[in-house]
């Protein structure tokens, strides 16, 4: 055992300092979660502070009352976006799949995976100059044509914040999952296909009949994967998006616990909020996890 | 011997119209931002451009003559490039032992990392930890804390175990020592996953802002490029931002100076991306099969 070790040593070497790297970034900050328990003040140590209980979490769920607009704003947005994303994705992987013309396919997959790769600051320069209420073109367009006599205020007002959202998220990302789809159809077995062909299925019946049943599982894992996401918001694009005329639509956990945090500096508070946040993500995707092995056999645990 | 039926071909028809309809609304936003940054600013407010108006480069001599843009370039870059080299060393070395099932522990080192994908520490213990460590207001906050990826590790052991083992057995024959093994044999030979990790970082690492509004927020000199767009994307009039001066403003405005800004930004990943595509897909790939 010894020998073993000594022998393995320079593996061990190698592992060290991504072993130091998790613990110090994933496993201390766990005992920043005893701060939920305390009430914190700024400039006293956390040791120094008392002990409070269940307190910050029993404010957010029985005081406060923000714990009703922001599950409803973030379980809206989130499974909007899913729902949209994944039907999109998989529709546009079917629509991908039956170009014939090598180029065209090419290309047309490298312009919508694109819009993945930039970050939310760019998209918001360009939400901006495309649908701000004066400046942009959209608005602009739609006075001089004499549709609107006043532009929609599309950034700013609550009205409109769900669909914002959902569409930005969806231009950003269904190129890029339409990839995995994709992937998963060039697995289907070629003698599927050819056997439909001799039976003389139109296109529209292989893609019902074979392409979809064979998209299902891939279907499946990625929901599950997301489910643990439901609760968790694509931050930047929150931080660009969310302003102070449109916040009670746009608003989500993630973004409350910035603003409690580190903009309000109450510390306490906003940890209870985000270890609530953690504990339901985990709860969400083992219960969506044993949903789907129990009624379709499929799961990743 | 394929005739196609009059259904196949409208099929066909509609296919096409979509695709094209998709083709503009990912490319047009693009393309308008790039031809309005060259356009006479004075002339194409509420336009749809499809092709620059009066082509001037006055929005991006006004940008670059600004001495803080080319600061935070030189940061953006930094933390890209050293920020991915660091990650890289440090998560193929680990992916690479935990693929290596005659480690002593190996099971409990597995479980160690693949925990933490589970839960998320949250913004604020994270926050506290980093200023306890006296990362705040340091360029070292854009590179340690993300040093590890351990979904980046999984993607690099899997790999690894789908090299031929034989090639590993024979070098350890040879009397190869471990460090020889991962540096001379098994890393140049995972060149495919390395680039499509590396391409994912480096895009990420350009592209960060939230990092800076967090931690460095208070340090102008280690604003990156993604950063100093979005402080001027917040300004209603960045002019002044910008120390123009009164002749460019015939022909700039502050929304020709945003637009070309973005367009800076956003440029480095629009040239280098066509060629790269490749690598993405395959560690997408790699990815998806794991997940």
């Amino acid at each position: 055992m010894a020998a073993k070790l000594y022998k393995q040593r320079y593996l061990y070497l190698m592992l060290a300092p991504a072993v130091i790297a998790v613990l110090i970034f994933h496993y201390i900050p766990l005992a920043g979660w005893t701060m939920a328990f305390k009430r914190y003040q700024v400039g006293l140590s956390i040791w120094d502070v008392p002990w409070v209980g269940w307190d910050n979490f029993k404010m957010f769920f029985v005081q406060s009352k923000d714990y009703i607009y922001l599950l409803r704003n973030t379980l809206s947005m989130n499974l909007m976006s899913i729902v949209i994303n994944l039907s999109f994705g998989l529709i546009l992987a079917i629509l991908f799949n039956e170009i014939r013309i090598r180029f065209f396919l090419k290309t047309i997959q490298t312009v919508s995976f694109f819009p993945f790769f930039i970050s939310y600051v760019i998209t918001y320069s360009i939400a901006n100059s495309f649908l701000a209420q004066n400046s942009g073109i959209l608005n602009q367009l739609l006075v001089k044509w004499g549709i609107l006599s006043q532009g929609l205020n599309i950034l700013g007002d609550g009205k409109y914040a769900w669909f914002l959202v959902v569409a930005l998220e969806a231009w950003k990302s269904i190129g890029y999952i339409s990839i995995i789809f994709l992937a998963s159809i060039s697995a289907i077995p070629t003698d599927q296909y050819e056997a439909a062909d001799i039976d003389g299925a139109s296109r529209i019946q292989k893609i019902w009949n074979i392409t979809i049943p064979n998209l299902m599982p891939t279907l499946i894992v990625i929901l599950i994967l997301n489910s643990g996401w439901v609760l968790n918001s694509n931050f930047e694009l929150y931080f660009m998006f969310t302003n102070p005329t449109n916040w009670e639509r746009m608003e989500v956990l993630d973004m409350y616990i910035y603003k409690f945090g580190l903009k309000q500096l109450d510390y306490s508070y906003a940890t209870a909020v985000g270890i609530i946040k953690t504990v339901v993500s985990i709860l969400l995707v083992f219960s969506v996890n044993a949903l789907s092995k129990k009624f379709t056999e499929r799961s990743i645990f | 011997m394929y005739k196609p039926s009059l259904g196949d071909r409208l099929f066909d028809i509609l296919n096409t119209l979509i695709m094209l309809l998709l083709f503009v609304v990912m490319v047009f936003p693009f393309l308008h931002l790039i031809n309005y940054s060259l356009s006479d600013a004075t002339k194409v407010s509420g336009k749809f451009l499809l092709l620059p108006r009066s082509p001037t480069f006055e929005s991006y001599i006004t940008m670059f003559k600004n001495p803080n843009l080319l600061h935070s370039i030189y940061i953006s870059i930094a933390r890209s490039v050293l920020g991915t080299a660091l990650m890289i060393f440090i998560t193929s070395m680990a992916g690479y032992v935990i693929s290596r099932d005659d480690l002593i522990g190996i099971r409990l080192f597995r479980r160690f990392f693949v925990l933490t994908l589970y839960y998320s520490v949250g913004l604020i213990p994270s926050y506290l930890l980093v200023q306890k460590l006296g990362l705040t207001n340091t360029f070292w906050v854009y590179i340690v804390p993300g040093a590890v990826s351990v979904f980046n590790m999984i993607l690099f052991k899997t790999y690894v175990e789908s090299l031929p083992k034989e090639l590993e057995e024979a070098a350890l024959i040879d009397g190869a020592s471990d460090l020889y093994l991962f540096f001379r044999i098994i890393f140049p030979l995972s060149t495919p996953v390395v680039a499509a990790i590396s391409l994912f970082s480096a895009i990420g690492q350009w592209n960060a802002f939230i990092d800076t509004q967090y931690y460095n927020a208070m340090n102008p000199d280690l604003f990156p490029l993604s950063y100093v767009l979005y402080i001027a994307l917040q300004s209603i009039n960045s002019i002044e931002q910008f120390q123009m001066d009164k002749e460019a403003m015939h022909f700039v405005t502050p929304e020709s100076l945003k637009m070309a800004m973005t367009v800076i930004t956003v440029f480095p990943i629009m040239v280098v991306y066509p060629f790269l595509q490749k690598y993405f897909m395959k560690g997408m790939l790699i990815g998806s099969i794991k997940g």
